[in-house]
């Protein structure tokens, strides 16, 4: 046993926060990643083999896990990348988990070299994060699949080749994933607003939208790789609020050991002091949580489900208390737009209540905990 | 990364696993549970120490010349696992075990080694820690507790305060000033004393408790053989700085885990046979979540532990970074008990003894025990300076 990641994972992890630099984002109020940047963002991640990563040898791609790639994800929290990336990192995983071998062959070696986009749409407005509740449905008129529903807050989907999206199958087929293409006719984006600016997010209407077989992850409904997709989701989401806390932690002790106040640096006062080792200590307790997760994720360990929504609580209220720590110890500087704080502050606000928020999550875990004490509930 | 098990270690944990269930009372944990009585609880955790020591399970990660079995870290997180899995008690030598042991190890001569390490393990010989003193509290360095040297002998006098275990120990590891001349971290020196040398005595102290664990302790013209000086004179400072890096560290802290997550999953238990009103008292959200809560963070406490087990095998120094994991515990540990008292709702007030006392008051006095764990091995307030100071670099 070993919960350490080896020389190669730092060492991907050096190499993916060399090319993003490691600048606090948002400074100036500038929006991060916007416009030319963004660009220029998808090509370098795709050059360092991000896309590649989680493709099997076969396809072109590395063969690795999310083990590997749960610093690299970390590294997207701290510099606000766009959720396209990791969008197309969870689909990745689901297509190779549960897609069958014409759309392993198809997709795969396309997405290995960043050629492919592919964005989730789970979420809808009335079931929330409750899979059973929702309204979006594939129905058979014998031949033929007709996708119809609306999903909300689908990250980036305007830039996406294909929506991955979640729907029922009705008549107890229960409910599974299927392919859409973007600009498919019946497909509807709408930008929506949100709270985090520095990513767009659309609302996604399907009217009657024609669904080929082959378009069914994995050829039939399948519950279990949407499970799937869900829990890799939220797993990222959570080594990405890691990501944003830790940055949030650095910026906040590097401006208190150079603002003074009263004639002293602010970082010797103990009422700041004892703020930053709060937060120094939830970020490395998140550390622990979503590495875990990580591995979990990658081994199909026993406690999967547990471990995945240990981590999405907790380095969700972690993500939240840096942030609004971070805030509080920087004071009036840190209310302002042009600093770019409030940017961490946004992001992990959405990714808070992506994928489950905590209360989502911690339901999970006692039920999880339940089952396993064989305590009936 | 890697937790799984290589076919070894899956030996060790049958091994284990067969072990307990020869070794521990029919119904344990079930049925069967350690005496209410403090004394009774006292010799029974050293009888359970004697009999893991002659089954070869205490102190497993020690050499093995010194009565451990050299166990990997692997078998140590599989041994805490398995210990509370099975509700197996703790042993009474605690301090003995994670800081005298640890200590010597590190800083003690070959023959202070051979000398103290097996007995530790055996159980015959009890420690207690002797650093606190009543005007030397968060500010350890200031102690008073005077050793002179006279020939082949340290002659030590003056008190010292909390020292937990004293009325049941054999040996006592003191920390003492040496030389008042030099500055207050510099004049301090690391003893090793017989408890049975003329002129201690010892005042227990009742906590909140109702408990009787601390006591006070008092050293009148105390003759200690210069032998048992661990490392060099006046260099007594560095040698607590280790003790108290292994107090605060994750082999502490594995330990610990077991014992919460062992009251947690009772908890789990006891709630979901409570009933309130039409319902089970688990069947309540807000009770759901705050045992969520508890479950996230009492296992967090055990991934903190194995992360950091793995970075000192991977040869990075142990420091200021313990008080991280000492600081999460101690709170996530006090969040539990609430939550425990909490989830009991209305019969929450009602002690141990009562024929409706749910679990028996075992969280009651969960719950007074845990006040302390934010102030006992450095206040929380002491842990956050270190944090912030020598981990995080901010200014004095």
């Amino acid at each position: 046993m070993n919960f350490d990641f080896n020389e190669e994972q730092y060492a991907f992890r050096d190499s993916v926060r060399g090319f993003l630099g490691d600048r606090p984002a948002g400074v100036g109020g500038a929006l991060p990643w916007a416009g030319e940047s963004a660009r220029q963002l998808w090509s370098g991640i795709a050059e360092l083999g991000v896309f590649s990563a989680l493709v099997p040898e076969e396809f072109g791609g590395l063969g690795l896990t999310f083990v590997d790639l749960a610093l690299v994800l970390e590294e997207f929290g701290r510099a606000l990348v766009p959720p396209s990336v990791v969008e197309t990192l969870v689909a990745t995983d689901a297509i190779v988990r549960h897609g069958s071998a014409d759309q392993k062959q198809s997709m795969l070696p396309r997405i290995a070299t960043g050629q492919l986009r592919l964005a989730c749409a789970i979420i809808e407005q009335v079931a929330g994060y409750d899979m059973a509740e929702m309204g979006t449905a594939v129905v058979s008129d014998g031949r033929d699949y007709r996708l119809d529903g609306s999903k909300i807050l689908v990250p980036e989907a305007a830039n996406a080749d294909f929506l991955l999206v979640a729907a029922g199958f009705g008549g107890g087929r229960g409910n599974g994933l299927v392919f859409v293409e973007r600009t498919h006719s019946g497909v509807e984006l709408r930008e929506q607003r949100t709270l985090d600016p520095a990513s767009a997010y659309h609302e996604a209407v399907f009217r009657h939208v024609a669904i080929p077989r082959e378009n069914i992850l994995s050829g039939e409904p399948s519950s279990d790789a949407l499970q799937r997709l869900f829990d890799a989701s939220a797993t990222a989401a959570g080594a990405l609020m890691t990501g944003v806390a830790g940055k949030v932690l650095e910026t906040s002790v590097e401006y208190v050991k150079q603002r003074s106040q009263f004639g002293k640096l602010v970082g010797s006062f103990q009422a700041i002091k004892h703020r930053c080792a709060d937060m120094a200590v939830a970020v490395d307790s998140s550390r622990s949580a979503a590495y875990y997760a990580a591995w979990s994720l990658a081994s199909g360990a026993a406690d999967l489900t547990k471990a995945v929504s240990i981590a999405k609580s907790f380095c969700g209220d972690t993500a939240r208390f840096v942030c609004n720590e971070g805030i509080q110890v920087h004071g009036g500087i840190g209310f302002t737009w042009d600093l770019g704080l409030h940017f961490y502050l946004r992001r992990a606000k959405l990714l808070e209540y992506s994928y489950g928020d905590s209360t989502y999550h911690r339901e999970r875990v006692i039920r999880e905990a339940l089952r396993e004490l064989g305590t009936a509930d | 990364m890697d937790f799984s098990f290589s076919p070894e270690e899956l030996k060790f944990r049958n091994d284990l696993r067969q072990w307990l269930i020869d070794s521990l009372p029919a119904g344990w944990g079930k049925t069967v549970f350690e005496p209410a009585d403090e004394d009774d609880r006292a010799h029974f955790r050293l009888e359970w120490e004697r009999k893991l020591f002659k089954g070869g399970w205490n102190g497993i990660n020690w050499p093995k010349k010194y009565g451990g079995r050299g166990a990997t870290l692997v078998e140590q997180a599989i041994f805490a696992q398995e210990m509370a899995i099975a509700r197996a008690p703790e042993g009474l030598n605690i301090i003995g075990r994670n800081l005298a042991g640890t200590t010597l190890l590190k800083h003690g001569t070959e023959a202070q080694r051979e000398r103290f390490l097996p007995k530790i393990l055996s159980g015959d010989e009890v420690w207690c820690q002797g650093f606190s003193e009543p005007n030397a509290g968060s500010d350890l360095a200031s102690i008073r507790c005077l050793a002179v040297r006279d020939g082949e002998h340290f002659v030590v006098n003056g008190q010292k305060i909390w020292t937990s275990f004293a009325q049941y120990a054999q040996w006592c590891f003191l920390l003492v000033r040496t030389d008042p001349t030099l500055p207050k971290h510099q004049g301090i020196s690391f003893l090793l004393v017989d408890m049975k040398t003329k002129g201690i005595s010892m005042r227990p102290l009742k906590q909140i408790s109702g408990e009787n664990e601390f006591n006070e302790t008092f050293f009148d013209e105390v003759r200690v053989p210069v032998a048992n000086l661990v490392g060099g004179l006046n260099d007594g400072w560095r040698i607590a700085m280790t003790t108290l890096a292994y107090e605060r560290g994750p082999e502490d802290g594995l330990g610990r885990q077991i014992r919460f997550k062992q009251d947690l999953e009772r908890l789990l238990d006891t709630v979901s046979k409570l009933r309130r009103g039409p319902a089970s008292a688990m069947d309540d959200p807000v009770i759901r979540d705050k045992l969520a809560r508890s479950i996230v963070e009492i296992e967090i406490m055990r991934l903190n532990c194995l992360r950091s087990f793995s970075q000192a095998i991977h040869g990075k120094p142990r420091g200021a970074e313990a008080s991280m994991l000492k600081l999460y515990w101690s709170h996530a540990a006090q969040n539990l008990y609430e939550t425990a008292l909490e989830a009991l709702g209305p019969l929450a007030p009602i002690a141990g003894g009562d024929p409706l006392s749910p679990a028996d008051g075992r969280y009651q006095l969960g719950f007074l025990s845990s006040r302390a764990f934010t102030i006992y091995s450095g206040t929380s307030e002491i842990q956050r300076n270190i944090i912030a100071e020598r981990v995080l670099g901010l200014p004095k």
